[in-house]
C-alpha cells in the first residue's frame, strides 16, 4: 500500500471508515473488523503488539451500553428493578466490535500514512498551513537536541546537582526556559532569512515526490465503484437492521450483495500487501 | 483535495461551509432515514470546522515572522506533551492565541494535537482534540486584553479551558462508546473523568503562574530587540 498515491489511501481508510460509522449492521460491522484486523495482522504494524489496551475499551463498551439502555424484548436479569436485556448486550457488543475495528483501522492507517504523506494532503489544502506545520515537525527534534545541550552545560556548570531533586526541577525549568529564548529568537533569524530569499513574494512552487501512477488510478476505480455500491445499499435500506426490541438483521440477495461488496472493500488493503509480500519471496527466490 | 487557489472560492467556502453544509450535515443525521448517525456526524462537523478555519488563514495575509513563531510554539508544545505527566498544549495554545492573534492559537492547538499524535497515536480522536484545542487557543486570542490585564482572569481561563477541553472529549466518548449520543452515558462519563479534569485544571493553573510572565517577557525582548 506503501506505493500508492496518499490521496488514494487517504480516501480509502475515508470511505471505508465512513460506511462504517454510519451503518451499525451487526454483520457490516463484524466484516469490517476483520478486514481491519487482518491488515494490520499482514502488516504487522507497530510491532510491540498494544492489543490490550484496544480491546479493554472495546469490552468497556460491550458493558455500558445494557447498563444505560432497557429497551429489548429478551430480558436476561433485573438489577435495582432494572431489566437487563440481552439485545441491548448485543448492541453494546456491536459497539465494542466497531471501535475496535475503528482503532485497527487507525493503527494501518497512521503506520501508513507517515508525516510526510499527511503534510503532501495539507498541502494540497492549503500550502501555508503546511509549511507551517512541517517547519514545527522540523523543529522538535533540533529543540530537543538544543534542550540536550543546554541541560549538559548546565550540568558541567554545577548549576544542576544530580543528587537535589529541588534542583533538578528548577534545572530542568530554567533549561526549559533558556531553550524557549533561543527557539523563539532562532525562529525570528528563520524568518528573516526567508524573506531575504524572497519568501512571500509571488506563488510558491512546490515538489513531491508522489504522483498519480496507472495503478493509483485503477485502484480508485476499485474503490469508488465498490463504496458506491455500497453506500447506494445503505441508504437504499439494502442492509438494514434493527437491535429493538429483537434484533433482526437482512439476509435477501440485495443484503448479500451489500455485505460482499463490503467484505471485497475492507479485504483491498490486506490483499494488495499478501500480493506484495509473495512477489518479494518469488523474485527472492529465483535470486 | 484541491489546491484552492482563488480567492473568491475560498471567501465563498467560508459562507457556505458554516451556513450550508455544517447545517446540512447536522439536519441529514437527525433526519436521515434511519436516525442516530452521530458517529459520521460529529467527525464530519469537526472536520468540515477545521477546514473551514484553515481557510480563513489561508486568506489571511500573515507575517512570516509570525507564522515560524507559530511552527516555534507548535514544536514547544508538542515536546512538552512527550514529558511524562504534564500536558501543557492548552497552556501553549492560550499563550500563542494571546500574543500572536487568535489564528495562531488556532493553529498551535489544533496541530499540536495532530504533531503530538504521530507520537501518541492517531485515532478517530484527533479532529475532536484539534478542534477542542484550537478553540481554546482561538478564544483566547479574542479574549486577549482582558486576559493580559488581570492575572485572576487568566487563571480562570485555564480552569475553563481544561473543563471544556474534557467536556468536550467526553461528548466523543459517549458517542464512541454507545454507538450514538445519550445523555446518560455521557454524564456517567463526566462523573469518571472528575479527577482528571481537576488535575488538569490544576495543571493549567501551575504552568500558567510559572510560564506567563516568562513568556511575555521574552516576547517583549524580542520584540525590542528585533523591533517587529
Amino acid at each position: 500500500m506503501e506505493r500508492f498515491n496518499p490521496i488514494v489511501v487517504f480516501m480509502y481508510f475515508a470511505l471505508t471508515s465512513g460506511i462504517a460509522m454510519l451503518c451499525m449492521n451487526p454483520i457490516m460491522q463484524t466484516i469490517a473488523l476483520v478486514g481491519a484486523a487482518l491488515l494490520f495482522l499482514i502488516r504487522r504494524a507497530g510491532r510491540r503488539g498494544g492489543h490490550l489496551p484496544m480491546l479493554a475499551f472495546a469490552l468497556l463498551a460491550c458493558v455500558i451500553n445494557p447498563i444505560f439502555s432497557h429497551n429489548g424484548a429478551t430480558v436476561l436479569f433485573f438489577v435495582n428493578g432494572n431489566p437487563f436485556t440481552l439485545e441491548a448486550v448485543i448492541y453494546g457488543a456491536v459497539c465494542g466490535v466497531m471501535l475496535l475495528a475503528m482503532l485497527y483501522w487507525f493503527r494501518s492507517f497512521s503506520a501508513l500514512m507517515t508525516s510526510d504523506k499527511i503534510l503532501y494532503l495539507l498541502g494540497r489544502i492549503s500550502p501555508k498551513i503546511a509549511l507551517t506545520v512541517s517547519m514545527a515537525l522540523r523543529y522538535v527534534p533540533l529543540f530537543s537536541a538544543q534542550m540536550r545541550k543546554t541541560a549538559q552545560a548546565q550540568r558541567a556548570m554545577g548549576a544542576i546537582r544530580a543528587d537535589d531533586s529541588l534542583s533538578r526541577i528548577r534545572g530542568g525549568a530554567r533549561v526549559f526556559s533558556v531553550t524557549l529564548t533561543w527557539a523563539l529568537e532562532n525562529g525570528i533569524v528563520t524568518a528573516d532569512a526567508m524573506e531575504a530569499r524572497g519568501y512571500g513574494e509571488g506563488r510558491r512552487t512546490s515538489f513531491a515526490i508522489y504522483r498519480f501512477h496507472r495503478r493509483d488510478a485503477a485502484l480508485t476505480a476499485v474503490i469508488l465503484l465498490l463504496g458506491g455500491g455500497i453506500y447506494y445499499g445503505v441508504f437504499g435500506g439494502f442492509a438494514a437492521y434493527q437491535y429493538y426490541p429483537i434484533v433482526t438483521v437482512r439476509q435477501d440477495t440485495a443484503a448479500l450483495l451489500t455485505y460482499g461488496a463490503y467484505a471485497l472493500l475492507t479485504a483491498l488493503p490486506s490483499t494488495i500487501e499478501a500480493g506484495e509480500i509473495i512477489r518479494w519471496k518469488y523474485l527472492q527466490s529465483k535470486i | 483535495m484541491i489546491v484552492i487557489r482563488s480567492a473568491r472560492v475560498r471567501r465563498a467556502l467560508k459562507i457556505v461551509l458554516p451556513f450550508i453544509v455544517i447545517p446540512a450535515v447536522v439536519a441529514f443525521g437527525v433526519f436521515a432515514v434511519r436516525g442516530k448517525h452521530h458517529l459520521f456526524v460529529s467527525t464530519a462537523v469537526a472536520l468540515l470546522s477545521l477546514a473551514l478555519f484553515l481557510c480563513g488563514f489561508e486568506k489571511r495575509k500573515i507575517g512570516s515572522r509570525r507564522a515560524v513563531l507559530v511552527s516555534v510554539m507548535i514544536a514547544l508544545s508538542v515536546l512538552g506533551r512527550m514529558f511524562p505527566v504534564i500536558k501543557p498544549v492548552t497552556v501553549f495554545a492560550m499563550l500563542s492565541g494571546m500574543f500572536l492573534g487568535p489564528e495562531a492559537g488556532f493553529l498551535v492547538g489544533a496541530f499540536s494535537a495532530l504533531i503530538s499524535n504521530f507520537w501518541a497515536g492517531q485515532g478517530p480522536w484527533t479532529p475532536f482534540q484539534m478542534l477542542a484545542w484550537g478553540l481554546i487557543g482561538f478564544f483566547a486570542g479574542v479574549l486577549a486584553s482582558p486576559l493580559k490585564r488581570s492575572r485572576f482572569l487568566l487563571y480562570a481561563y485555564g480552569v475553563i479551558a481544561a473543563v471544556a477541553f474534557s467536556m468536550v472529549m467526553d461528548v466523543w466518548s459517549a458517542i464512541w462508546l454507545a454507538g450514538a449520543f445519550s445523555l446518560d452515558v455521557y454524564l456517567a462519563k463526566m462523573l469518571t473523568s472528575v479527577p482528571h479534569t481537576l488535575l488538569y485544571a490544576v495543571s493549567n493553573v501551575i504552568f500558567l503562574i510559572c510560564f506567563a510572565k516568562p513568556f511575555s517577557e521574552k516576547l517583549e525582548r524580542i520584540r525590542i530587540k528585533y523591533g517587529i
